[in-house]
This record gives C-alpha cells, structure tokens and sequence, in this order.
C-alpha cells in the first residue's frame, strides 16, 4: 500500500488483499492524506483481488472524511470480486468505481 | 461433516490468509466450477472467519477448523469454533438473511448481510460449546473447459 500526493490531490495504491488484516492501514493512509490537505482521493485498486466488509469500512470511513474536507473519494482500476461485492453491498451508489485513475482524477 | 478440503487453526488475521490459499488451490484443482461461484463463496468464507477472529473470545485464542466439499450442485463449508456463543438477533436470522445497514454511510454491519447474499444457505448453530457456520452456494454454470 502506498499513497502519492499531489496538491489536493491524493492517489492511494490498495494491497491484493483488502482484509481485515490490511483495512486498518487503509484506514490510516485515508484518514493522514486528509489531515494532510489532500481530499481528492483516488483509490487505486488495480492490484486488489479482494475485499471483504473490514475494507469496505476503511473505505467508506475514508469517503466521509475527504467529503467533510471538501473533497471525494473515488475507485480506479475495480476488479471482479471488488464490483460484486460493491453491487452485493449497494456501495457503487456512493463508492463510484471507474476504469482508471486518470478517469477518476477528472471534474472534481 | 467430511470434506474435500480442511484446515484448522487459532482465530487469529493470519489465518485468513490461509483460507483465501486453500480457496485459491480449490479453484485451481476444480476448473469446473464457475469462477465466480468460488469468488462469491470465498467472499463469504472469510466474512464469517473474520468475525470469528474478531468476535471470537478469548481473543487469539478460539480454535477453528474448516470443511470444505466441492459437490456436483454446490460448495458447502462448515467452520466450526470453540468461542462463546454468539448472540443473534432473532429477526434477523428468521429467514436466513441478514440485513444491510440502512445507512449507506456506515462503516460497519456489513460482514453477515454480504455472506448471506453470497451464498444460498448461511445457518449459524451451537452445540456442545461449539459454534458451526454452515455455508452453502449452488454451482450456476460450468465452464467451457469443464
């Protein structure tokens, strides 16, 4: 997992595994790059084969706190089992995915 | 109940990186099976073992083990645990569903309402000390290569 910062803006790479194990480190790097002044968040989750409830939260937890900062939080690069379970959960209504980063990084 | 596949461990997060391998090495040896019929059971696999880790007490400690059978109709796991027992909401389990959080904001509640929309059957049970999670999803298509 790693985050790059640009400005407002942030790019957040997600583990292959979005787990509880990994979510409370999303949480973490979601939560600083808000702190940090960079609410425009994009989540990259091109490498993430997985995610369960726990990373869900980490994500909607990270989605409140850039929209209270101003800002978003979006999903790039969404595989398989990460769009079922969004589709499963209704969270694609608020978690909007999008096919890649630079699509995600438009109009904000 | 005996299964094709099991794996026993200590209800720690380690462990559920052992069941997404055994699930891995399950859809590797069973072609056959539809990959998203393994991914939705996978899902629900490590929602329900993620609330054992989570919930079981004492923490760390509550021995699991797992059986999985790859049947012609369907997957079918049991995971069992030596925790205490959990306490269910009795509405929640009367037609073997369990709810999504209204709030679309929230940041938990989700674990239970996900394995249950990804499986067919979700049956929590206690006996003897032991809880058992029965999980079952019906095989919908069979790949080409079958």
């Amino acid at each position: 997992m790693e985050v790059r910062t640009e400005g407002r803006r942030a790019v957040v790479t997600g583990p292959t595994r979005l787990n509880m194990t990994a979510a409370p480190q999303m949480r973490e790097m979601l939560a600083k790059a808000v702190a940090d002044g960079s609410p425009q968040i994009v989540v990259d989750l091109g490498k993430t084969t997985f995610v369960d409830s726990s990373g869900l939260g980490a994500l909607v937890g990270g989605l409140k706190a850039a929209r209270q900062a101003g800002g978003d939080l979006r999903l790039a690069q969404v595989g398989d089992q990460v769009l079922q379970v969004l589709t499963l959960t209704s969270l694609n209504r608020v978690l909007r995915p999008f096919p890649t980063v630079e699509d995600a990084s438009r109009e904000w | 109940m005996s299964g094709d596949y099991t794996l026993e461990g200590l209800s720690v997060p380690e462990s559920l990186d052992r069941l997404h391998d055994l699930l891995q090495q399950v859809a590797e040896e069973h072609p056959a099976v539809a990959p998203t019929d393994i991914m939705l059971f996978e899902t629900a696999v490590i929602e329900i073992a993620g609330n054992v880790v989570e919930h079981g007490r004492p923490h760390g400690t509550v021995a699991w083990s797992f059986n999985l059978a790859v049947l012609p109709e369907r997957l079918a796991a049991v995971l069992s645990d030596d925790g205490q027992e959990y306490a269910l909401e009795e509405e929640q389990l009367a037609d073997g569903r369990w709810a999504m959080p209204e709030d679309a904001f929230a940041e938990g509640g989700r674990g239970l309402a996900l394995a249950s929309v990804a499986l067919d059957e979700l049956d929590y049970s206690r006996s003897g000390g032991i809880n058992s999670w029965t999980m079952v999803r019906h095989r919908r298509e069979d790949s080409a290569t079958g």
